[in-house]
C-alpha cells in the first residue's frame, strides 16, 4: 500500500518545481513547473489540482536557477568513445553500447538526440539503423538520453565538398530505390510498427536526380536536409521549393557566400517568396568564425539550430585516437574540443558538448539566454516536426528538463549544469549542485 | 467595528494578511477542527495573497488545516479560463501554499442546475462548521462579492446578475470587450457573509472612497451592500488612506485615535475569546415573530429581521402604563373647598380686623 510511504496521502509521483526561472515563450519567467514521473510529462497543474485533487508528492526549490527543457541534438557522430558508424562482429554488443552512450550522454544535459551516421557503404546503414530509431517508447527515466530517429549524412554527397567523409563510398541517386538499396527498404518505410528509423538525411541536391527525389522522402516523414553541396543559390532555392527544411552545418562544407553567388546561404535571405528552412549551426570556435554565426542568427533567427557535430571522442581525455572511415583507419589527435587529422589541418568533426556551444554562444553574440537556448530546445523541436512534445515546458510535453546555473563571467552569460530530469524523474545532479529539496 | 487606516496599499495589505496569520495560528487549527477562510478575488486582495504565500514560503503559516471558500464564480465562463475566478485563485494563491485541493471550495459556474449549486455551497458552509473569517473586497459601488446594489441584504448564495458598471469595470480583464464579459456569477449573499463569526474588508484606492464614506457613515442601506456590516458584531475595515478621501475627518481621526488608545493600552483590538478560538455552534438566523399587538417598545428594526449573530441582549426596557382615556378637566387638581375664589379667606379677614 502506498500508506507505508506516505501516512497521510497516496503518491501519486508529482513533482512541483518553484521557485525557478522557466524557459518559455523566448522569455525566462519565475514560476512554478509541475511534472508527472507516472506519465512523464509536464502537467497543467490548475487542471491538475482542480480535477485530481492532489498536491505534489515531491517539493523541489530551484532557489532562482533556471529550468529548461532538455536539450535536443541534430547532429551526433557518437560520444564516449563509441562511433554509431561502426560495425560489430556481435551487433547485439551495438544496441548496449548504444545504451550506455544514451545513459552518460544526458548527464550532458542531453535528453534527445539524432545520431548521426557519416558516409558509409550500406551494409553499415542496414546493420546499424535498426539500432538507432526512436528509442523512447518506453518513456523509462533510466534509458537516458533517448534517440529521436537516424540521420543520414550521406552518401549522397558531393564529392568536392565531402569535409572528411570518404569520398570512395559517396554515390549518387537516380530513383527512391537507390535510395533503398543504399540504406534499407525497412529503413525508409518502418516495419510495420510505424516506427521509421531514418528521421532525416543530409545530400546534395545537385547531385544525380536527388532533387526530384526529395518529395518522396519528405512524404514518408523524413527531413530532407541540404549539406556536403556544391549546389547553387538557384539549386538550394529550387530544393527548399520541393520540400528541404533543412541546412547541415550552415557554411561548411558548401560554397561560400559571395556576393554575386549568395550559395546555399541565400536561401535565408527569404527569396523567391519561400519559407525559410532550418540551419545547423556549429560553434565550437574552429569551424566557424564568431562574426559568421552572428550573421547567420540575425539572418533568420527562428531557424537557428545550435548543432556540435561531435565525433564519438567527446566525454574522452585528449590525445590520440585511431579512427576507421570506411576502409581506412588513420589516427585523431583530440585536444581540448578540437579533433584534426593526424598530419594534417583538416578538422574532423568536433568534440564540444552542446551546453559548451551555448555558452559560446552566449559569449560570442551577447544574445540573451532564452534565445540561446531556444537554439537547442524549441527551434530543433519544431525542425523534427515535435512541437508541444520536445523543447518546450508547455503542459502535455515530456518532462525532459534540466536545471542550470547561469554565471556571468567578463560581462558574459555562461549556463552550467546542475540536474538533469528525463521523464520527470531526476537522472543527473552535478556534486556541487545546491539543491534544496523537501 | 474596527476601522484600520494605513498609509498606503501595502501597510493595509500586510497588516490584513498578519491578522489573517494570527487569526489562524491562535485558532490552532486541525484537520477534525479546521479554520474555515472565506475568500475574495478581485484587485483588492492581491497584496493579502503575496504576502500570505511568502510567509507560507517563509515557513511563518501553514495552510494544511485551512478550509476555504470563494465568495463568487461567473456563470458561463470555462473553469480553467484565465479570467475565471478558479484560475485567479490558483494563479494567486492556491499554487502558492500548501492548502490541499479537496479543502477548496469554489462555485462551479458550469454547473448544470446553478441554483442546486449554490444551495449544496450554503450546506458546504454549514458542514463545515462556518465560517471563521469571511475575507473580503468591494466594487466601486460598495458591493461586497457580486451583491450588487440592491440586494437584498438577507441574500444568500444564489444566481445574480451583473449590474452593469461591474460588467465596465471587469471587461478591461475581457480585452476592454463589453460582449465577452460574463452577464451572470454565482456568489454568496449577503446574509451567508454576515453569518461568518468575522468580516474583514480590505479597501485599497480613491476610487472606493465613496463606497466607503456610504457604508461607513451612513446607515445601512441595500444600495451600498457593504454598509450590512454595520449589523455584524465583528467587522473590520481596512483601508489605505487613499480611501478614506470621502470620510469627514472627524470619522478617520476617530477611528485612528481608538485604535492608538487601545495599543497604548497594550492590546490590539480582538476579538471576544468564544471567536477568536472557533469551535462555536454556527449562528443561525433567527426571524423573531412579531405579536399581534402593535409595538410595544422601539427596537432597532435589524434586530428582528437580520439577527446574524445573536449579541448578548439588547437591554430590555420597562412596558409603558396602560393607556386610560380621560378628560383633560381630570388632570386639574381639584380644589379643597369648592367656590372659595379666595385661597385663605380667614387670613383677609385677620388682617383686616387688625387695621380697623
Amino acid at each position: 500500500m502506498p500508506m507505508a510511504v506516505s501516512p497521510t496521502r497516496p503518491q501519486n509521483g508529482l513533482t512541483k518545481f518553484t521557485n525557478c526561472r522557466l524557459l518559455k515563450n523566448d522569455a525566462l519567467v519565475d514560476g512554478d513547473l509541475w511534472v508527472s514521473s507516472v506519465s512523464g510529462k509536464v502537467i497543467d497543474s490548475q487542471v491538475s489540482f482542480y480535477d485530481e485533487l492532489v498536491l505534489p508528492d515531491k517539493i523541489v526549490d530551484l532557489g532562482g536557477r533556471i529550468l529548461a527543457p532538455g536539450l535536443i541534438e541534430c547532429q551526433l557522430n557518437g560520444a564516449f568513445g563509441f562511433n554509431f558508424s561502426t560495425l560489430l562482429d556481435d551487433m547485439s554488443e551495438y544496441g548496449e553500447k548504444l545504451q550506455e552512450v544514451n545513459r552518460l550522454m544526458v548527464q550532458t544535459g542531453v535528453t534527445s538526440y539524432i545520431p548521426t551516421i557519416t558516409s558509409q557503404r550500406p551494409e553499415m546503414y542496414q546493420k546499424t539503423l535498426p539500432f538507432l530509431g526512436p528509442s523512447g517508447d518506453h518513456r523509462k527515466a533510466e534509458d537516458g538520453a533517448e534517440s529521436l530517429g537516424a540521420h543520414c549524412e550521406g552518401p549522397f554527397l558531393s564529392p568536392t565538398k565531402n569535409g572528411v567523409h570518404n569520398v570512395d563510398v559517396l554515390i549518387q541517386a537516380e530513383s527512391i530505390e537507390d535510395l533503398q538499396r543504399c540504406y534499407g527498404a525497412d529503413n525508409m518505410t518502418g516495419s510495420g510498427d510505424g516506427k521509421l528509423p531514418i528521421k532525416m538525411i543530409t545530400a546534395a541536391p545537385e547531385r544525380g536526380r536527388m532533387m526530384d527525389l526529395i518529395p518522396e522522402l519528405t512524404s514518408r516523414g523524413i527531413i530532407y536536409s541540404i549539406g556536403h553541396s556544391e549546389a547553387t543559390y538557384e539549386e538550394a532555392s529550387q530544393a527548399v521549393g520541393k520540400g528541404a527544411t533543412m541546412i547541415t552545418h550552415l557554411f561548411n562544407a558548401m560554397r561560400p557566400l559571395h556576393h554575386r553567388n549568395p550559395g546555399i546561404f541565400g536561401v535565408l535571405g527569404k527569396a523567391e517568396s519561400l519559407p525559410r528552412p532550418y540551419f545547423g549551426i556549429i560553434s565550437d570556435g574552429i569551424h566557424l568564425h564568431p562574426t559568421t554565426i552572428k550573421i547567420a542568427y540575425n539572418s533568420h533567427p527562428d531557424g537557428f539550430i545550435l548543432v556540435t557535430d561531435a565525433m564519438h571522442l567527446v566525454g574522452l581525455a585528449d590525445g590520440s585516437y585511431p579512427w576507421t572511415n570506411g576502409e581506412h583507419t588513420c589516427n585523431i589527435i583530440k585536444k581540448g574540443s578540437k579533433l584534426l587529422l593526424e598530419g594534417s589541418e583538416t578538422i574532423a568533426g568536433s568534440s564540444i558538448t552542446l551546453l559548451e556551444c551555448v555558452n559560446n554562444f552566449l559569449q560570442w553574440t551577447g544574445t540573451s539566454i532564452p534565445q540561446a537556448l531556444g537554439a537547442v530546445t524549441s527551434t530543433p523541436a519544431a525542425m523534427l516536426g515535435l512541437q508541444g512534445v520536445k523543447g518546450t515546458l508547455d503542459a502535455g510535453a515530456d518532462a525532459d528538463l534540466v536545471v542550470l546555473s547561469d554565471e556571468t563571467v567578463g560581462g558574459c552569460h555562461r549556463l552550467v549544469l546542475d540536474e538533469v530530469w528525463k521523464f520527470g524523474q531526476p537522472v543527473f545532479r552535478a556534486e556541487q549542485s545546491h539543491v534544496k529539496s523537501y | 467595528m474596527r476601522l484600520i487606516i494605513r498609509d498606503d496599499e501595502h501597510a493595509a495589505s500586510m497588516y490584513v494578511a498578519n491578522y489573517v496569520v494570527e487569526r489562524i495560528k491562535a485558532f490552532q487549527p486541525t484537520a477534525e477542527h479546521p479554520f474555515v477562510l472565506g475568500l475574495p478575488t478581485g484587485s483588492s486582495p492581491l497584496g493579502v495573497y503575496e504576502i500570505l504565500a511568502s510567509k507560507y514560503k517563509a515557513g511563518e503559516i501553514s495552510f494544511e488545516n485551512v478550509v476555504t471558500f470563494n465568495m463568487d464564480e461567473y456563470v458561463g465562463l470555462p473553469r480553467d479560463d484565465p479570467n475565471s475566478y478558479h484560475s485567479f485563485m490558483w494563479k494567486h494563491f492556491f499554487s502558492h501554499v500548501n492548502i490541499h485541493p479537496s479543502n477548496v471550495h469554489i462555485l462551479d459556474g458550469n454547473a448544470p442546475n446553478p441554483e442546486a449549486e449554490c444551495a449544496a455551497y450554503e450546506d458546504a458552509i454549514k458542514a463545515a462548521g462556518g465560517i471563521d473569517l469571511f475575507l473580503a473586497g468591494i466594487g466601486d459601488d460598495g458591493h461586497i462579492a457580486f451583491n450588487e446594489p440592491g440586494s437584498s441584504l438577507a441574500s444568500r448564495t444564489r444566481v445574480k446578475t451583473l449590474a452593469y458598471d461591474t460588467i465596465l469595470a471587469n471587461s478591461r480583464f475581457f480585452g476592454d470587450d463589453l460582449n465577452r464579459v460574463p452577464r451572470m456569477a454565482l456568489t454568496v449573499g449577503v446574509q451567508t457573509i454576515l453569518e461568518a463569526r468575522e468580516v474583514v474588508v480590505i479597501i485599497l484606492g480613491a476610487r472606493k472612497a465613496l463606497a466607503l464614506q456610504k457604508c461607513i457613515e451612513q446607515g445601512v442601506n441595500h444600495m451600498w451592500s457593504l454598509s450590512s456590516l454595520q449589523l455584524h458584531p465583528h467587522p473590520m475595515i481596512v483601508v489605505d488612506e487613499d480611501a478614506t478621501l470621502e470620510l469627514q475627518v472627524k470619522t478617520v481621526k476617530y477611528f485612528k485615535s481608538i485604535e492608538m488608545v487601545a495599543r497604548e493600552q497594550g492590546f490590539e483590538q480582538i476579538l471576544p475569546s468564544r471567536v477568536r478560538t472557533g469551535n462555536v455552534p454556527i449562528p443561525e438566523t433567527k426571524i423573531q415573530k412579531v405579536k399581534s399587538t402593535p409595538i410595544l417598545a422601539p427596537e432597532p428594526i435589524a434586530s428582528h429581521l437580520l439577527r446574524a449573530s445573536p449579541i448578548d441582549g439588547y437591554s430590555s426596557r420597562s412596558v409603558s402604563p396602560d393607556l386610560v382615556p380621560d378628560r383633560m378637566a381630570s388632570r386639574i387638581p381639584e380644589p379643597k373647598l369648592n367656590g372659595r375664589l379666595t385661597p385663605n379667606p380667614e387670613h383677609h379677614m385677620r388682617v383686616n380686623a387688625v387695621g380697623a
